[in-house]
C-alpha cells in the first residue's frame, strides 16, 4: 500500500483503529465528565515517565509513561476531592509540572538515540508500532470494554448528574476514580502511535463530535469509537497518500470532523 | 407507639468550612404517611434539614436514623431507598440522556454492582411513567423539556424507585401556576401509590403546603414551630395582637 510493505501498514493500520476506539470511548466519558484538560494532564504525564525511560536507558518506557499517568490518576482524583476544586482547576494545576519533569528527564537523557526518542514521544511514530504493540492495545480495549460493561449503570448514572447519583445510592467516588484510572492507562499506552501532544486531539474532538449528533448516551458510547475510527483511518490514509505524519494527519481529520460535526449538528436547530 | 419512618435526635449540621453550624439542636419524628411542610426564610437551614436526612451532609451531632437505620452507618443502602429532589436540579438542554434513561438510574442503586434491572424493574418504570402521565415523553432528551415536566420525571424517579420516603425540595420553584398545581397533584398521587412519607420544603405557599398535616417552621437552624399548620397559623396572629 502507497509503496510500504504490508508488515508494516498492517499493524500501523490496526494500531491506529485501536486507539481511535479507545480514546472515542475515553473521551466520551472525559467530555460528559467535563473533564477534558484530563487528557492533556495525562498525556503530559506519560510524556514525563516516557522521559524517564529515555533519562534511565530503559528497554521499553512504556510502563514508565503507564505508571506516571497512572499516578497523575491516583493523586487528581483525590485531590480534587480534598480540596474541593473542580477537576479540572486540579488538572490545570498539575499539567505544567509534569511537563517541566518531561524536559529535565529528556535534558538529563543520554544524548544517543535523544532527538528520534524525544521527537517520538511528542509526535508518536505510527510507523514504528509492532504486532506486539498491537496486542497490547486490544488488552486495553478489552479491559476498558469489561469495565465499561461491569460498572456501566453506575457510569451512566455518574454522567448524569453526579449530586443525583449519590442521593440516590451509588457510589461516586470509586466510580470516578476508575474513569480516571482507565483514562491514565489508556492514553499511556495510545502515546506510542499518536505522541503525547495529540493524545488529547484522539480524545476530545471524536467524542466532542459525537454528543454533536445525538442525545442518547448509550448511543454516544458506540458514535464516539466509531468517529474515532474514521479520524484514525482517514488520518492515516491523506498521511500515506501526502507523506505527512500520521499522528498530525490523525489529529487534523478528527478536528476537521468536529468542524463538520458542529456545523451540521441538529442539536443547534431550533425548536419550532 | 408507631416506629418513626425518620427521626432525629438533637442534630447538629455544618458544611464543610463553615465555622457555625447550620442546624441547631434538631429534634423531629416523622410517621408513615405523613405530608409534614418545612418553611422558613432564606438560609434558614432547610435545605440542609434534608442533606442530613438522607446523609449527603453528615450530622455533626446527634443521632438521625431512617427507616430505624443509622444514616451515618448505612447511608448509601437507605438512600437507594428515598426519592430526593433537589432544588437546583435542572437539566441543561445538552443532556444526553433520554427520559426513560433517567428514569431508569433512579434504581441503580438499588440494584447494587454488576447487576442490569430486571424485567420486574422495568414493568416499574414503566408503570412510574405511565402514572405521572409521561410515557410519550419517554424517548424526548431530558433537557429539551420543560421546567414543569423535568419536576415530573424526577416524580417518576420516586415511583421507580419505590421509595417510601420523599424529600422534595421546593418542588414548585419557577414553575408556572398551572404546572404548580399539576405537579402538586402529581405529588399527592405519587405519595398515596408509594403510601410515603413526605418531606417538603418551600418557601413560598400554594397547594403542595396547604396539603400538609404538619408545618415546621425553621429560623437561623432552629426550629420554632411544628404543629398542625392551624396552630402555626393562630400563633402568628396572636404575636400580631
Amino acid at each position: 500500500m502507497f509503496g510500504l510493505p504490508w508488515h508494516i501498514v498492517l499493524p500501523t493500520l490496526l494500531g491506529s483503529l485501536l486507539v481511535g476506539i479507545l480514546c472515542g470511548l475515553m473521551g466520551a466519558l472525559v467530555v460528559r465528565m467535563k473533564l477534558s484538560s484530563l487528557g492533556f494532564a495525562m498525556s503530559h504525564a506519560a510524556f514525563a515517565g516516557a522521559a524517564l525511560g529515555l533519562m534511565l536507558s530503559v528497554a521499553d518506557p512504556l510502563w514508565l509513561a503507564i505508571a506516571f499517568s497512572v499516578a497523575t490518576a491516583a493523586v487528581l482524583g483525590p485531590l480534587a476531592d480534598l480540596s474541593r476544586m473542580n477537576a479540572d482547576t486540579v488538572v490545570g494545576a498539575f499539567f505544567p509540572l509534569t511537563m517541566a519533569l518531561g524536559l529535565i528527564f529528556i535534558n538529563k537523557a543520554p544524548s544517543a538515540g535523544i532527538g528520534s526518542g524525544a521527537l517520538s514521544l511528542l509526535w508518536g511514530s505510527v510507523l514504528g508500532i509492532t504486532m506486539d504493540q498491537v496486542v497490547t492495545l486490544m488488552t486495553i480495549l478489552g479491559a476498558a470494554l469489561l469495565v465499561l460493561l461491569a460498572f456501566g449503570k453506575e457510569l451512566l448514572a455518574l454522567l448524569l448528574d453526579r449530586k443525583l447519583a449519590e442521593a440516590s445510592g451509588i457510589r461516586t467516588r470509586p466510580v470516578s476514580y476508575a474513569v480516571l484510572f482507565l483514562v491514565a492507562v489508556v492514553v499511556a499506552v495510545s502515546m506510542r502511535v499518536t505522541g503525547g501532544l495529540l493524545i488529547y486531539a484522539m480524545m476530545i474532538l471524536p467524542a466532542s463530535a459525537a454528543f454533536q449528533w445525538v442525545y442518547d448516551i448509550k448511543k454516544i458510547f458506540l458514535l464516539a469509537p466509531a468517529l474515532g475510527v474514521i479520524s484514525a483511518l482517514a488520518g492515516f490514509l491523506v498521511s500515506l497518500a501526502a507523506d505527512l505524519p500520521i499522528g498530525s494527519s490523525i489529529a487534523v481529520s478528527s478536528a476537521a470532523l468536529f468542524l463538520v460535526s458542529t456545523i451540521l449538528s441538529p442539536k443547534r436547530r431550533r425548536v419550532t | 407507639m408507631e416506629d418513626p419512618v425518620v427521626q432525629l435526635e438533637a442534630v447538629d449540621a455544618a458544611y464543610e468550612g463553615e465555622r457555625i453550624a447550620t442546624l441547631h439542636g434538631v429534634t423531629i419524628r416523622l410517621t408513615r404517611g405523613e405530608r409534614v411542610a418545612v418553611i422558613g426564610p432564606n438560609g434558614a437551614g432547610k435545605t440542609t434539614l434534608l442533606e442530613v436526612v438522607n446523609g449527603l451532609l453528615p450530622a455533626t451531632a446527634g443521632q438521625v436514623t431512617v427507616f430505624g437505620r443509622s444514616v451515618q452507618r448505612e447511608g448509601h443502602w437507605l438512600r437507594a431507598r428515598i426519592a430526593y429532589m433537589a432544588q437546583e436540579l435542572f437539566f441543561d438542554p445538552a443532556t444526553p440522556f433520554l427520559v426513560k434513561d433517567v428514569v431508569t438510574a433512579a434504581v441503580y442503586g438499588r440494584i447494587g454492582w454488576l447487576r442490569w434491572p430486571s424485567r420486574a424493574d422495568r414493568d416499574r418504570i414503566q408503570a412510574a411513567l405511565s402514572t405521572v402521565g409521561i410515557e410519550d415523553l419517554a424517548r424526548r432528551p431530558i433537557g429539551r423539556l420543560s421546567g414543569g415536566q423535568q419536576r415530573k420525571v424526577l416524580l417518576a424517579r420516586a415511583l421507580a424507585q419505590n421509595a417510601r420516603l420523599l424529600l422534595l425540595d421546593e418542588p414548585t420553584a419557577n414553575l408556572d401556576p398551572d404546572a404548580k398545581l399539576d405537579v402538586a397533584r402529581i405529588v399527592r398521587d405519587v405519595e398515596k401509590e408509594l403510601e410515603a412519607t413526605a418531606l417538603v420544603v418551600s418557601h413560598e405557599g400554594g397547594p403542595l403546603l396547604e396539603d400538609a398535616e404538619r408545618l415546621i417552621h425553621f429560623d437561623d437552624g432552629r426550629i420554632t414551630h411544628d404543629g398542625p399548620m392551624r396552630a402555626l397559623r393562630e400563633r402568628l396572629l396572636a404575636m400580631e395582637v
